[in-house]
């Protein structure tokens, strides 16, 4: 599903965030991506939505190579990627259904069958009953739902998550995790970007663990302790 | 958390399906996305009311002027025109100069294609209108002898431009035993040239105007693009196209064109209006040959279409500019 090829990433005039970088996540794996601030994994993340191009190496998505993606190509690339954010970035204008919904909209998907699996998602992530509030009126944890929600909907194959849960109390950070782990479970695959450990640990999914943007550990799920 | 047995659910979750049936749906949902947009901006339009008016009256009146412009041009020139049809060259003959002699003159003239009428007016005749002037009477019957000449008065064709009657002034100043040719047109020759003039500066100001209105427009767009980068960054990630991301700012483009066009239109009806009672009062000084023109039905259709293409040629330009980095 995602392949990483020695993969560098220089941002200009700055060090280097990630250096050779290589890793696969296969089809339907859920996987963890950490590290201290600043080891490069929102820079990883970065690089799987075409937000940034690498300055070396190959990545690979379902065999097709990003860097074959010019910029017209790019917002069909991130139609097949749900992308979940640490601040939400929810549009705090439009109510939680709206929000929802943009997806499906901007897939030109019928008006029908977008409201069918808006209220879907919505109803996925127990928040049916809010569809017409706006964002403001909601929770930091029902924010970051609806954000799950909105990521989901138009049925991405693969689902990214940066520090998704950076603003959460444990409790909350233990059932958004958990949301991720049943869309595993019916098959899509999760990379999540978490410097909470104990978190991570409690998961017991695959842990890449980076470091001034190298590769220091590639935990199997199975050897979670 | 909701149950796992509901089968909506799961079909969030159903293995994703990239073979899309979404082709033959494709041209209705950009038609969609289109009305979708129309709606949207203009709803956002409305939602600040006061910014739209300012920017809606800006380049209403910035469209206004031309249109004010053409309105007095226009009705200058027909007034000209009106003033000029009756306007008779006076040819003072030598004195001395008999009557067939005159006459003669007369049928020659008669005979141009420029000339629309000639009358002869006798010493006599002339000399009883100044008497008809109040006031002269006394002193011209002091008078021994009559020392007015014969007067050729010549009417010129109506319609003639007024390089044309120039023309005909000099050719009669020419001609043998006219002694003074009296023109009071030669006003008409400078209304003209002014026109000219004020022509050409209306349409200078028409095209100074209209930018200024293209660059009202862009920039209430660049505002306004720029006060929703956040919006727009998260759209770009969510995967939307730069197209998709634009086509409600040029809608907001084409309703503020069509805004400040509708508004220019009434102006200029307003300006029309206050205009009909002097320039009706001006026509019937004429007798009817005064035909005041207003503006054609076909520019106050013409302006509002014109005026959205305006619009949205500016938030076009503008959201190009903007969103050129945008990805
Ligand atoms: N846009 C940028 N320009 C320059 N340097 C950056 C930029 N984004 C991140 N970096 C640098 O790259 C390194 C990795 O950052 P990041 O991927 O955000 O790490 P993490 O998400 O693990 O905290 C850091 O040293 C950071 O300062
Ligand atoms: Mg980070």
């Amino acid at each position: 599903m995602i392949r990483f090829e020695q993969v560098s990433k220089r941002y200009e005039g700055g060090h280097e965030a990630l250096s050779q970088l290589t890793f696969h996540v296969a089809p339907g794996e859920m996987a963890f991506v950490t590290g201290h601030s600043g080891a490069g994994k929102s820079t990883l993340l970065k690089l799987l939505g075409l937000i940034e191009r690498p300055s070396h190496g190959l990545i690979a998505l379902d065999g097709q190579s990003l860097a074959k993606i010019g910029r017209a190509g790019i917002p069909k690339l991130r139609r097949r990627i749900g992308m979940v954010f640490q601040d939400h970035r929810l549009l705090m204008d439009r109510t939680v259904y709206a929000n929802v919904e943009l997806p499906l909209v901007i897939g030109g998907i019928a008006p029908a069958e977008r409201a069918r699996r808006a209220r879907a998602a919505l109803e996925k992530v127990g928040l049916l009953a809010y569809e017409r509030q706006l964002p403001a009126s909601l929770s930091a944890g029902e924010r970051q739902r609806v954000g799950i929600a909105r990521a989901i909907v138009a049925k991405p194959a693969l689902l990214i998550a940066d520090e998704p849960t950076g603003n959460l109390d444990p409790q909350l950070a233990v059932e958004i995790m958990e949301l991720f782990a049943e869309f595993q479970q019916f098959g899509t695959t999760v990379l999540i970007a978490s410097h909470d450990l104990p978190l991570i640990k409690r998961m017991k999914k695959r842990v890449v663990v980076l470091d001034h943007g190298r590769l220091v550990a590639d935990i199997a799920a199975q050897e979670v302790l | 958390m909701p149950s796992e047995t509901n089968p909506v659910d799961q079909q969030v979750n159903a293995p994703p399906r990239h073979t899309e049936r979404q082709r033959p749906r494709k041209f209705a949902s950009w038609h969609e996305h289109h009305w979708w947009s129309a709606g949207a901006s203009l709803r956002r339009l409305m939602s600040r009311p006061l910014g739209t008016l300012l920017t809606v009256a800006v380049m209403g009146l910035a469209l206004a002027l031309p249109l004010a412009f053409y309105l007095l041009l226009g009705n200058v020139q027909k007034l000209g025109d009106a003033l000029g049809q009756n306007q008779t060259v006076s040819a003072f003959l030598r004195t001395g100069q008999i009557g067939p002699a005159a006459e003669l003159i007369a049928t020659k003239l008669r005979d141009r294609s420029d000339v629309a009428a000639v009358a002869v007016k006798t010493p006599q005749q002339g000399l009883d209108e100044l008497a008809k002037m109040q006031g002269f009477g006394g002193a011209l019957h002091a008078l021994d002898d009559n020392p007015l000449p014969f007067v050729l008065d010549v009417l010129p064709k109506p319609g003639l431009a007024a390089n044309e009657v120039e023309q005909l002034v000099a050719d009669l100043r020419a001609v043998q035993g006219v002694d003074l040719v009296q023109d009071s047109g030669t006003w008409r020759q400078r209304l003209d040239a002014l026109l000219d003039v004020g022509k050409r500066a209306a349409l200078v100001l028409a095209a100074l105007l209209t930018l200024a209105a293209l660059l009202v427009v862009g920039n209430t767009i660049r505002m306004d693009i720029s006060s929703r980068s956040e919006e727009i960054d998260v759209l770009m990630l969510v995967g939307a196209s730069r197209a998709f991301v634009r086509r409600p700012y040029l809608y907001a483009g084409i309703w503020y064109g069509l805004l400040s066009g509708l508004l220019a239109v009434l102006l200029a009806v307003v300006v029309e209006l206050a205009l009909a009672e002097p320039v009706s009062r001006l026509g019937a000084a004429y007798e009817g040959r005064l035909q005041i023109g207003g503006l054609p039905p076909w520019l106050l259709v013409a302006v509002p279409f014109a005026a959205a293409v305006l619009g949205w040629l500016g938030a076009r330009l503008v959201s190009a500019w903007q969103l050129r980095k945008a990805a």
